[in-house]
């Protein structure tokens, strides 16, 4: 089963964290590993990371079919960090890896304990939309 | 360059599309498709995906012992994700372009849905 775990720790107006460089580094290295283990155990699908905020454009169509974009968003919305696509036996599995990503090292390396949403994927379309 | 373009929703749209006549659901998947099939063709195609209702989603967080504690309940105005598309296209420009495309595709009646679009560039690896 193929599920989908998204990190949507970022704020408009948000770039690198202000982190000491040390932290930061191992806040890295820690992801690092995580992609790594999961190489490993086969469970490993698909993983990036997104560019900051600041370049993100929200896209319309307009009548003309013209696309018209906006780049102005509330400083309440959540943005997408980053995702991860794992193939793992259950659901279990798929929360035991979030809970990994979601301990990550913060400053001075305390866990963030991050929120991770956790989705299953598609296999294809619902029945209902053929 | 790569990009991610991300089709989000709530709860409640989710339920309002899968009020949609079928004839119309038909025509926006048809649509779907044909924009899929085009981006294969002229070699931007990545990668794309649908994920289940936000209904089937959990929150997790690590909890002191290394276990994860999980959430499903979402307030109904969160919005969540319903697909993506990874493209690889020359200019952002472009990127907006089949954002648009998609942003365009047809909803009840064939009226286009005009539903936004959030469109990411990946991040640049250090080393790559």
């Amino acid at each position: 089963m193929k599920y989908m775990l998204m990190m949507n720790t970022m704020s408009a107006g948000a770039g690198v964290p202000p982190w000491p460089k040390a932290d930061l580094q191992a806040h890295i290295a820690f992801m690092h590993s995580v992609n790594r283990d999961l190489r490993e155990a086969g469970e490993w699908v698909f993983a990036e990371g997104l560019s900051f905020p600041d370049q993100a454009r929200q896209v319309r169509a307009g009548r003309s079919g013209v696309p018209i974009t906006d780049g102005v968003f509330p400083e309440s919305k959540e943005f997408l960090a980053g995702f991860w696509i794992v193939d793992v036996d259950s659901a279990e599995r798929a929360w035991a890896i979030a809970a990994r990503i979601s301990a990550a090292p913060g400053p001075g390396g305390a866990p963030l304990n991050m929120p991770i949403e956790v989705r299953p994927i598609m296999s294809g379309p619902p029945e209902e939309m053929l | 360059m790569k990009y991610i373009l991300l089709m989000s929703s709530t709860q409640s749209g989710v339920s309002g599309y899968h009020k949609w006549p079928q004839a119309d659901r038909d025509a926006h998947m048809q649509v779907l498709g044909a924009i899929a099939k085009d981006l294969v063709d002229s070699g931007e195609f990545v990668a794309t995906q649908g994920l289940v209702e936000p209904r089937q989603a959990k929150l997790v967080r690590g909890e002191k012992n290394g276990l994860p504690a999980t959430d499903g309940v979402f307030p109904e105005a969160k919005e969540f994700l319903l697909g993506y598309w990874i493209v690889d296209v020359a200019t952002a420009e472009r990127a907006y372009a089949i954002a648009g495309r998609i942003s365009a595709a047809p909803g009840p009646g064939g009226v286009p849905t005009n539903m936004p679009i959030e469109v990411r560039q990946f991040a640049e690896r250090a080393g790559q």
